[in-house]
């Protein structure tokens, strides 16, 4: 007799979404799919507005990540311009989103994975939280607040107070860095760096204990897409789009992001808001591929700061040869990001340029189409704009990170499914693993769709004529 | 003698209508004349970092919208740290919750508020008020006023 489970809401992410498990006749798993079940479309109501509107529109599709879409989006101004920005405004871009990444890895790892990795997957629900990581481990509780915080007053002594950024603009920034600024963010950096070099350090101690979740946690292959420094470094900003494939192969490269349509189809399903994106030349479903952190490492050749590169180094010996294949592994690749946005905002901020008063190119729009692309903390963004003459919207695709990823995480939760759920006898820490594989990718459904809303975690396993035949609740 | 120091927290989504009552109503607080030790911070929503601002304060003001009650009006309730009164998601945070935060990790525990206006209409890509909404704005103001008055 075929049954499903279904895990709704998936907690400790951003935004709605559900989990249904399948199961046959003898209880094993048949199918397992990730749920988007929010809808906005933000894309169709931006249609008409301004093509200057969109930063500020697109900003407001997350509280969370509002850096990445103001950057993503007057990236796509830019183009629209036709301006190349002063190199001075690309330093101060970079250093916000670096801060926006630092700000949003901590979120990731402190807060939202922390209970499962320091109390456990198999404890108890009702504590396995952060008031649980407070009671467990109070210093790490408050790094995680504190990097954070310094995260986002970088952002706010760059941009004001505001969550959603107007310092980004078309053809630049609106304003220079004062010195005053450059010494307030320089002021905050040597105590993150520290934070961030305590914690890889701690959670290099805690990888060996996850042995048996490192070789579930979604390791099924896949390729891994980023974009790359013209050296093929590390980059979160600008540079150019390269795949490398399961093997380790790069399949393509220094691809202009203009171009990003002859790499990326969208395929659309019935049980999801979300699209999937895939790998055109492969078709859907096979072209599967991952972004964010683990991408990234994937295919950087090196970071270009000290730390971090130290620790890159560590990341690719998790792993006999190849990619690192384990989607558990996005949580160690969470870390060394923050180490080399650190590192790298303080070299930026050290650069004699930085005070530069040049920071705004400016130009009506030069073109109907515009494309821009940066490094998202949870993987790669994409905005793609068409204006008419007078300048107005009428037509937005905006591919998420998470969107990237969604085939990627499908297939995790199948694996982690196949692994470690017996249908015959549920039990809560089962459960919990299929919710943190999804974790690893610390999804962003805000910025996939949205909509928010509170209910307690229901799994209720049903028999085919709908019968509950078991039921496990938390919240 | 210490100051005594007030945090006043606005927050709601700024595209869903009578939501972004409370940061509406921190951004005029902010453009008028506060007196000393008083801090205004608007947000989309709350998150993690903000227990900082809150273990720095001696009162704390959060100001927010309401689906509760008639559209336009405004309430004043006192708010006490609750751990149980987590989000599921996790990525935006009840006023009560992060009070627990500070209580847990900094033994904090300020005077807190909650003000709040009751609000009609909260659907995405709308920018504007309602008009009962927005004949809450000043009332809700001078709750906040009345409240930082009492030292």
């Amino acid at each position: 007799m075929s049954r499903t489970i279904t895990i709704e809401p998936v907690t400790r992410i951003e935004g709605h979404a559900r989990i249904t498990l399948q199961l046959g006749d003898q209880g094993e798993v048949e199918d397992a799919r990730f749920h988007l079940t929010q809808f906005r479309g933000f894309e169709k109501f931006c249609e008409g507005r301004p093509y200057r509107e969109m930063p500020a529109l697109t900003a407001r599709t997350c509280g969370i990540c509002p850096v990445s879409h103001v950057l993503a989006s007057n990236k796509a101004c830019d183009h629209l311009l036709s301006v190349t920005i002063p190199p001075t405004a690309e330093k101060l871009r970079r250093i916000m989103n670096l801060a926006q990444i630092t700000q949003s890895h901590a979120l990731s790892f402190f807060h939202l994975s922390s209970p499962d990795l320091l109390l456990g997957w198999d404890s108890d629900p009702a504590t396995r939280n952060i008031f649980g990581v407070m009671r467990q481990d109070p210093a790490l509780a408050k790094d995680g607040i504190r990097l954070r915080q310094i995260g986002q007053m970088i952002i706010e002594i760059l941009a004001g107070k505001k969550i959603h950024p107007t310092w980004v603009v078309p053809g630049g920034v609106a304003e220079a860095l004062t010195q005053e600024k450059r010494e307030a963010i320089l002021k905050l950096l040597p105590e993150g760096l520290e934070i961030a070099k305590r914690t890889y350090g701690f959670f290099k101690t805690l990888v060996p204990k996850f042995k048996d979740e490192t070789s579930h946690f979604g390791t099924r292959p896949t390729m891994f897409m980023s974009l790359v420094t013209p050296k093929g470094n590390l980059e979160h900003y600008d540079g150019f789009l390269r795949i490398k494939d399961a093997q380790g192969r790069i399949v393509e490269d220094m691809v202009p992001t203009v171009d990003y349509q002859r790499l990326v189809g969208e395929a659309v399903e019935d049980f999801s808001y979300m699209k999937f994106p895939y790998y055109k030349p492969m078709g859907y479903p096979k072209g599967v591929y991952r972004v964010g952190p683990l991408a990234r490492l994937n295919n950087a050749e090196a970071c270009g700061t000290p730390y971090a590169d130290v620790a890159l180094a560590e990341f690719h010996m998790l792993q006999e040869y190849g990619p690192i294949t384990s989607s558990f592994h996005y949580h160690y690749a969470r870390l060394v990001e923050i180490i080399f946005a650190i590192e790298m905002m303080e070299r930026l901020l050290k650069d004699p340029d930085i005070l530069d008063h040049r920071v705004r190119a400016r130009a009506r729009s030069n073109r109907d189409e515009g494309i821009g692309v940066s490094e998202a903390p949870r993987g790669t963004l994409m905005h793609h704009y068409r204006i008419d003459d007078d300048g107005l919207i009428t037509w937005v695709n905006l591919i998420i990170a998470t969107g990237h990823n969604n085939l990627a995480m499908n297939q995790a939760i199948r694996q982690v499914a196949d692994a470690y759920v017996d249908g015959n006898h549920l039990q809560e820490g089962m459960l919990n693993r299929v919710e943190a594989v999804i974790r690893c990718y610390d999804p962003c459904l805000s910025c996939a769709s949205h909509a928010f809303g509170q209910m307690p975690l229901l799994i209720e396993l049903k028999d085919a004529a709908g019968q509950v035949v078991d039921r496990l609740t938390r919240g | 003698m210490t100051q005594h120091k007030t945090l006043i927290i606005g927050y709601g989504s700024p595209i869903r209508g009578d939501d972004a009552i409370g940061p509406l109503a921190a951004d005029a607080l902010a453009a008028g004349p506060l007196p000393a030790g008083v801090n205004v911070i608007s947000r989309h929503i709350l998150t993690a970092e903000l227990v900082e601002d809150i273990v720095a304060a001696d009162r704390v003001i959060f100001l927010d919208a309401t689906v509760d009650g008639e559209p336009g009006e405004v309430r004043v309730r006192s708010l006490a740290p609750d751990a149980s009164a987590m989000s599921s998601m996790a990525h935006f945070l009840d006023p009560r919750e992060l009070l627990a935060w500070s209580q847990a990790l900094y033994q904090h525990e300020p005077e807190a508020y909650l003000v709040s206006a009751a609000g009609a209409f909260f659907e995405y890509s709308n920018y504007t008020l309602t008009p009962a909404a927005a004949a809450a704005l000043e009332p809700m103001i001078e709750r906040v006023r009345e409240l930082i008055a009492v030292r």
